[in-house]
């Protein structure tokens, strides 16, 4: 009983953090540069973002998003000014509402698919319970894994 | 005669000592032929040694300078220090193929005297692929497309010297050749489930004889992969150790597929399960090192800015397709004889766990697979320029890895079959506290990064659960064999090194998690231009700027920024650099990188005053636990070490006459 | 099994759309960039001149046909197409059609020094902040922008460009500009 106690303690606990460090906030004008510039490609790099470049050309385009951010352009409105630019190319992640979003998709796709795969080779559930050695078998068991344990090479 | 007319000569030789050795190999298997396999073993240990020779022949001649060969005199310079001149058998295409060759050789001489010697039927056929996979790269190294020797009609005065990136670290020295290990060494699990494939074996024995390979070149990889990380931290200049580049990604695709072929190695072992998705996943990982070669050494995926264009590409893509088709068509042709004994039990054994966690291995490999190509894709298709790059990647590729973090912790802690509501009790009351615990130290800190928060959770959970497991097995020891608690320990790693071995692994895989997650929810960063004596305030550094000077070298010129950082109880000099060597267009950015347990302090010389050297432009950036990263690749080579070293008691029999041996009782 | 068949069929068909994918990608050029401006209106700018002749505007001079090549003088291949451009400016020298040249991330001291050792005589231009060669989506110098009498670029040439080049440029905007 105290075990499942713990266990319900130790899951509310995580789920309160997890809500704490979700909870929105207002973006400084740092924070929305940061968040701009990594998005960005870097056009001297080897596919480096803006904001983590060290480059000449990744210097004059965070200086240009900063200066966007303080005339108060909405996120959006400066990626667009470099997509005038460079083209989608310059995003490092395609946009989603484009046909490329399929990229983003595809792994959903893929874990559904695999999950599926996966749960038809997994016996169901209401095996387990029979499944389940009594403690006699169990103290069996323990010793038998001891012994594999120290005949394994 | 020249070391390189020398190295030459050795290649030829081996190149028809290969064909040979694969129709010999090829006979013996056929017939079972004694005399044909000694010939074979033969021509496998005379060939490695001829490879290993030219190799030798093309770093003395790069050490001597002999710009008569056209692949010193493009890649090293009579200023070149010894050690990277020699290091430079790596340092482009045609050296590590020759590098890749030697070790390919190595590894078919392997099998033809140790692996013939234990199951000779199976090993003599998996010889025939290995010997065939020799043939191919050392047509490739002997063919213009890459030949190392080709010589110049006339010799330059001085060579053009290596890539300026790549004569800047000593861990060049270390990364390039660790990969290349792992990456040709998984070509032996691929023989030997080929060749049982080939003869039609039902069974385990191609999983069991490769069992050590497939981990040995697995760990290589993992830690080549952490050691790649580690020389782009410290060499290319923006303080970040990854950047889903293609090189990156080809690295860790065959991992991710020998990762996953670890764990479901053991269901085949305990359930006999999962026969043809194991052939599948060998078969994969060759592939995928296959695969990655080619992409990142014909150019076809490359920024706009770099002008490597091969001839191998083609050849590359016509092995790869090769190799598809065989390994496929053969699995799909014999997958009717691979029947698993019994099913997979309840969701919540361990086999089914394995079998999620092999599901997320390979989502995230495919995704890998799919952002790396998918630029070409939309090229094909419409003719759309796009990029992929780290915020795809880190979007889809976190959460994959957050539930295998959580599936590492469960996993092991779950019994064969199925477990009961106590067992799970049992097992997942304390590591489950103990995730709370890392969940509200990453609050407590200061963390705000829902992933990062997480990343503690579950750190903290698997941690648990490792712990956990060594104390059990501990107390265990004492009641069955009367240990003292040390002694028990040791012997947790002697008797059952793969179960205890794994469990360090996963140790270093936490240590992994934890330094990732922190080091890019919390990195900050700053940069200002500084006369000497200024100061630039950071995340309670302070930096002075004080002095900045020029560096003259034989091999090369920089400028050098002299810091002196304070703070945080700390206090260190640092010297980032602006180097130019001759040979590149522009200077390369040398970090100076204060290591530490806590931060790491990460300062570049961003911009100088080329006049007067009168200010310069520092960035620097605080990046917290990145120095974990190092450490927990360690652990996971540790852990591998200890996985792999053979327990002591168990012998496989030897010298099996080669007309059939049975299958070894298991 | 259909499940089986299903599985083992999509094998075969990734397997070949990825061996299709990767044939096809040897057809293309890693410098064919077609990116960004062709065909939309030239971003307008305002800059100074390197040799103190106060600013200059891209809409000065509308109707006409304008070639802006973003150069600088550490970068070797703007050296070597450098010839090509005095030929053909003394070419259209007086015509309708006018040559700028941009300064790509370099100071103005030495930028001058190399106008003049070259013997650049069309307007160079500062662009301190890059902000010009940014609005025009420049990968690196040189490269070179072709923009028509209506405004709209209409070609664009990475790397360093021949007089060929140039001058088939031109003169396809100036046929269209007297059609």
């Amino acid at each position: 009983m105290t075990a499942r106690i713990v266990i319900a303690a130790a899951l509310l606990a995580i789920a309160a953090t997890l809500v704490l460090a979700a909870r929105p906030h207002e973006a400084t004008a740092d924070e929305r540069v940061d968040r701009i510039t990594a998005e960005l490609r870097c056009p001297v790099c080897q596919g480096l973002s803006v904001k983590d470049s060290p480059s000449e050309t990744a210097r004059q385009m965070r200086d240009l998003v900063a200066e966007r951010v303080r005339e108060g352009k909405t996120d959006a409105e400066i990626e667009a000014e470099f997509r005038t630019a460079y083209g989608d190319w310059v995003l490092l992640s395609p946009p989603i509402a484009s046909w490329s979003g399929l990229v983003w998709l595809a792994p959903l796709a893929a874990v559904a698919a695999g999950v599926v795969l996966a749960t038809g080779r997994v016996r169901g559930g209401a095996a387990v319970a029979s499944a389940e050695p009594s403690a006699a078998e169990r103290a069996a068991l323990r010793e038998r894994v001891a012994r594999e344990e120290a005949a394994e090479g | 005669m020249s070391a390189g007319d020398l190295g030459a000569a050795a290649l030829r030789a081996a190149l028809f000592l290969a064909l040979w050795g694969t129709g010999a190999a090829a006979y013996a298997s056929w017939r079972r032929d004694a005399r044909a396999l000694a010939s074979a073993r033969i021509a496998a240990g005379v060939g490695f040694g001829l490879v290993v020779l030219a190799a030798v022949a093309m770093m003395f001649a790069l050490a001597t300078h002999d710009f008569r060969i056209l692949y010193v005199a493009e890649n090293n310079a009579r200023e070149t220090p010894l050690f990277y001149s020699i290091i430079g058998l790596w340092a482009a295409l045609e050296g590590s193929i020759l590098l890749w060759t030697a070790i390919l050789a190595g590894a078919t001489a392997y099998v033809a005297f140790r692996g013939t010697a234990a199951i000779p039927r199976l090993a003599t056929t998996a010889l025939v692929v290995m010997f065939a996979m020799l043939t191919f790269f050392l047509l490739l190294i002997t063919t213009p497309a890459a030949d190392p020797f080709v010589r110049l009609a006339l010799a330059p005065d001085n060579g053009n010297g290596p890539n300026a990136l790549l004569q800047n670290h000593p861990l060049m020295a270390l990364h390039p050749p660790l990969l290349y290990l792992g990456y040709v060494l998984t070509s032996v699990p691929f023989a030997y489930a080929i060749a049982s494939l080939i003869i039609g074996e039902g069974g385990d024995r191609w999983l069991i004889a490769t069992r050590r390979f497939a981990l040995v070149s697995w760990a290589l990889l993992g830690v080549g992969i952490v050691a790649g990380a580690w020389w782009s931290y410290a060499v290319l200049g923006w303080g970040g150790y990854w950047a889903w580049d293609p090189v990156e990604n080809a690295a860790i695709m065959p991992w991710l597929t020998a990762t996953a072929y670890l764990h479901s190695v053991m269901v085949e072992e305990k359930r006999r399960l999962l026969r043809t998705w194991n052939l599948a996943l060998v078969i994969a990982t060759f592939s995928l090192t296959i695969l990655g070669t080619f992409l990142t050494r014909s150019g076809v995926v490359n920024s706009v800015h770099s002008f490597t264009q091969s001839a191998i590409g083609p050849l590359l893509l016509g092995y790869l397709v090769t190799i598809l088709v065989l390994s496929v068509g053969l699995l799909l042709w014999r997958s009717g004889r691979l029947r698993d004994a019994g099913a997979v039990g309840a969701p919540l054994s361990r086999e089914a766990i394995f079998l999620f966690q092999n599901v997320i291995f390979m989502v995230a490999m495919l995704t890998v697979l799919l952002g790396t190509l998918y630029p070409l894709i939309a090229e094909a298709i419409s003719g759309a320029q796009l990029s992929i790059g780290g915020p795809y990647f880190d979007r889809v590729e976190i959460p994959l890895g957050l539930a295998l973090l959580f599936l590492m912790g469960v996993g092991p802690q779950l019994p064969w079959h199925g477990a009961s509501r106590a067992t799970l009790e049992r097992q997942f009351t304390a590591p489950l506290a103990c995730a709370a615990g890392g969940a509200l130290v990453a609050v407590a800190t200061g963390t705000t990064a829902i992933g990062a928060v997480l990343t503690y959770a579950l750190a903290a959970f698997v941690a648990a659960t490792v712990v956990q497991e060594f104390a059990r097995g501990i107390r265990a020891r004492g009641v069955l064999h009367a240990e003292g608690a040390l002694t028990a320990f040791a012997n947790l790693f002697r008797r059952s090194g793969r179960r205890y071995g794994g469990y360090v692994v996963h140790l270093g895989i936490v240590l992994v998690a934890l330094a990732i997650a922190t080091s890019q929810a919390r990195t900050v960063d700053a940069e200002r231009t500084l006369a000497p004596g200024e100061t630039l305030v950071i995340a309670g550094y302070a930096v002075r700027l004080d002095a900045l000077r020029a560096v003259h070298e034989p091999q090369r010129d920089s400028v050098v920024a002299d810091l002196e950082i304070t703070g945080n109880g700390a206090s260190s000099q640092l010297h980032p650099a602006l180097v130019q060597y001759p040979s590149s267009a522009s200077a390369v950015g040398s970090p100076g990188i204060g290591a530490g347990v806590r931060d790491d302090l990460y300062t570049i010389l961003a911009a100088y005053d080329q006049k007067a050297l009168s200010w310069a432009t520092i960035r620097m950036r605080v990046i917290p636990l990145v120095s974990w990263l190092w450490l927990g690749g360690a652990v996971v080579g540790i852990g591998a070490v200890i996985a792999a070293l053979p327990a002591p008691r168990r012998r496989i029999a030897r010298q099996v006459p080669l007309a059939e041996a049975p299958a070894p009782a298991k | 099994m259909t499940l089986a068949r299903a599985v083992r069929i999509a094998i075969v068909v990734a397997m070949l759309g990825l061996v299709v994918t990767l044939a096809l990608a040897f057809r293309r050029d890693p410098h064919d960039i077609r990116t960004g401006t062709i065909g939309k209106p030239a971003p307008a700018f305002t800059a100074e001149r390197l040799d103190g002749g106060g600013t200059l505007s891209l809409s000065d001079y509308t109707g006409k046909v304008v070639v802006v090549n973003f150069f600088a003088s550490w970068c070797l291949p703007c050296t070597q197409e450098n010839p090509a451009l005095v030929r053909v400016y003394e070419r259209y020298r007086g015509s309708d059609v006018v040559m700028l040249g941009v300064v790509y991330q370099e100071s103005r001291d030495s930028a001058l020094s190399y106008v003049k050792r070259m013997g650049i005589s069309w307007p160079a231009l500062a662009d301190d902040d890059g902000r010009v060669a940014l609005s025009y989506g420049v990968f690196g110098p040189p490269e070179t922008f072709f923009i028509g009498p209506d405004g709209v670029i209409a070609g664009r040439h990475i790397g360093p460009i021949d007089e060929g080049t140039l001058i088939t440029g031109i003169e396809a905007l100036r046929r269209e500009a007297t059609r």
